[in-house]
């Protein structure tokens, strides 16, 4: 009969074949979705391809889809690493925002940029960590689980940022809508690209990127959480303060995040309103598992998936395909890596 | 005259909020057996909104609501079946797997959902009257005039915690879980053990959906379950994953739903984003609170819960 044996070394090649078959079998099974609607998944996808890379344009739209995946996901490399399922970067992203929001909505419009750019910047840091010490304190002092806390706390965030929108933050001009007043000029971050929407937000990206490969690869913390990773115990026994770098990860995870929901209402809306993309914190626990929560792996996925964001949201008025298509292809590629787990660890052999 | 107005607002209410629990019973019992087995599924949103789909669409073509709570109940289990070949067969991490689960179903829904949006039941569960239960005054208006699948959930709470604490398959299945390798030793087939439950949680996390869409808010709503997966999953462990305080969980959230939909109705002054809120934050403060005492008391959670098993290895 078939049956796996252990296998000992891991190419960084296999994982990298792997990652990409699992987002082909992803868009396999999002062909079929399609085709049984009665719609020609060849014509679909070929649409969302031109609309995520066929121009600059169209691949400056899969850069910002991409920017706030890489913030998050670098954050959630760190905690993945350690085995804490930080699953709330959909609430810290919010918090970030709201935090961020308050200075652009209250604050003196006239105030110089960079002070108002820094005082946004810190609030979205702020705001995201703060959400992310919540779970992470009563999980290292009660063990509460945290997949079930940080989940519900997204949902909690949500009605937070809906009490503010239908209440004292909403704009009295804005016909009842639930948004904010417009952020004036100093609240805005630079475009580094012309005629794009790529903000600077894109540089904090790949600082956040290379700043965590850094912290993994060469800092005594990335040692410890590497060893925390492996096994709680072992890391205990060597010394380690286990509860401390959790807090300390989290926090940092849900900084990241909340640095995203900062670059979101910033470098993108220009005000705060319900729908802020939060589902980007979903999205990034996919790039962060398909990239084997490798920084590099993750920035090359960061864009891959930046660009089925992007090319997704076109298609669903050029073609009348819905959204949940993304979805689908997201779900089916992160069951593919998961399952093709084993065949990274195990080779298939045949005993009779 | 205004304390028996008083009085049927009150039934009404913990009546409604009964079916709301119902909601919630049903997946929380077989997300209980899918861990005690040692399997954790964090998919129960995405199959019950997949149950909820299939349970609405069925029910809406067929104009039977029976036969579409059984198309739910049908759906949650062979979606569930993904998640068991992933991480029972392949050996996948579980949390992820789940995770997948649960956006797999929100994508799906999403997808093959659209036209389905803001459409409406002309069909529903028939109410029916327990014999003697329901005249006993209040309670039996509360419990006993009830539909047939709430009234399924009551013997179903107390057949399944019978099976799990008094029978070998519960003995098993709880073996299982505690420890795989010294089953495997004892002749269970473990493997066999985890499908089973798995499956079984996902008939149950169908049922809840799809009891949602069919028994409770007849329509079809993007995203329809809101979250009530979470929750489920999160009673779980307030139950201390024993069947019969998953009930007292379940009715608790129900409350809280048929409360909010009263206030809002009546039409309160508290902020909607407030009293939405509200199940989420109930929710969080009561896992914080049940956690710190299954700390307290030393019960463990099943001992090899999420923790793959695999026969070669010794």
């Amino acid at each position: 009969m078939l049956y796996f044996e252990k296998k000992e070394n891991i190419s960084n090649k296999s994982k990298l074949i792997i990652s990409l078959v699992s987002l082909l079998i992803g868009i396999f099974f999002g062909g079929i979705a399609i085709a049984v609607v009665g719609i020609n998944p060849f014509a679909v996808y070929k649409s969302l391809f031109t609309n995520a890379f066929g121009s600059w344009y169209s691949f400056s739209e899969t850069l910002v889809a991409a920017t706030p995946l890489l913030l998050i996901t670098s954050g959630l490399i760190l905690v993945f690493r350690m085995s804490v399922w930080n699953i709330g970067a959909y609430g810290q992203y919010i918090m970030g925002a709201i935090f961020s929001s308050y200075f652009a909505i209250f604050m003196p419009p006239d105030l110089s940029k960079p002070l108002m750019l820094s005082l946004m910047f810190f609030g979205g840091l702020l705001g995201g960590a703060l959400w992310a010490l919540i779970p992470a304190v009563l999980k290292v002092f009660w063990e509460v689980n945290e997949v079930i806390s940080t989940l519900l706390l997204n949902y909690i965030a949500l009605y937070v940022l809906k009490f503010l929108m239908y209440g004292s933050w909403r704009n009295p001009t804005s016909y009842g809508f639930p948004l904010s007043k417009p952020f004036p000029e100093s609240a805005q971050l630079p475009i580094i690209f012309q005629h794009t929407r790529v903000s600077l937000g894109f540089v904090f990206a790949l600082l956040a990127v290379i700043a965590v490969w850094f912290v993994i690869s060469k800092t005594k913390f990335g040692y410890e959480i590497k060893v925390i990773g492996n096994n709680p115990t072992t890391a205990k026994y060597a010394g380690i303060s286990v509860g401390k770098n959790i807090i300390t990860a989290m926090m940092i995870s849900g900084a990241l995040a909340g640095l995203a929901g900062m670059v979101q209402v910033s470098g993108i809306i220009h005000f705060l309103q319900i729908k802020l993309n939060a589902n980007y914190g979903y999205t990034s626990i996919i790039v962060a598992w398909v990239s084997y929560l490798n920084p590099f792996l993750s920035f090359m996925s960061s864009i891959l998936f930046g660009g089925l964001e992007s090319g997704g949201y076109s298609i669903q008025i050029s073609m009348r395909v819905s959204y949940g298509i993304v979805g689908l292809i997201e779900s089916i590629a992160l069951f593919s890596i998961v399952g093709a787990q084993i065949f990274l660890n195990y080779r298939l052999r045949w005993k009779k | 005259m205004k304390d028996v107005h008083h009085a049927a607002i009150l039934v009404i209410l913990l009546s409604n909020a009964v079916k709301a629990g119902t909601i919630l019973l049903y997946p929380t019992i077989g997300e209980i057996f899918a861990e005690r087995a040692g399997v954790l599924n964090l998919g129960v949103e995405g199959m019950m909104i997949i149950g909820a789909f299939f349970g609405f669409i069925v029910a809406h073509v067929s104009h039977n609501p029976y036969l579409g709570f059984l198309a739910g109940v049908l759906a949650g289990g062979l979606v569930s079946l993904i998640h068991a070949f992933i991480s029972i067969t392949l050996r996948g991490n579980q949390i992820v797997s789940g995770l997948a689960l649960t956006i797999f179903g929100a994508g799906f829904t999403t997808f093959y959902g659209q036209k389905w949006i803001n459409m409406n039941l002309d069909t529903a569960f028939h109410t029916f009257n327990i014999p003697i239960l329901s005249k006993i005054p209040i309670i039996g208006a509360i419990l006993f005039n009830q539909d047939i699948i709430v009234y399924i959930s009551y013997i179903l709470t107390f057949v399944m915690w019978f099976v799990l604490f008094k029978t070998s398959v519960g003995i098993n299945l709880r073996a299982v879980g505690e420890n795989a390798k010294a089953s495997n030793a004892m002749g269970i087939s473990v493997y066999k053990v985890r499908y089973l439950w798995t499956f079984f949680g996902g008939i149950m996390a169908g049922a809840g959906g799809a009891y949602l869409t069919i028994g409770y808010a007849p329509f079809w709503l993007d995203g329809i379950t809101a979250g009530r997966g979470w929750i489920a999953i999160a009673l779980v462990i307030f139950a201390m994953w024993d069947p019969i305080k998953a009930i007292f969980g379940a009715y608790l959230f129900g409350s809280i739903n048929a409360l909010q939909f009263q206030l809002q109705a009546a039409g309160t002054t508290i902020p909607s984003a407030i009293l939405n809120m509200l199940p989420y934050l109930v929710t969080f403060i009561v896992i914080v609170i049940s956690s710190i005492i299954v700390k307290a008391r030393h019960i463990q959670p099943p001992k090899e819960l999420g923790i793959p098993y695999s026969r070669e290895e010794k």
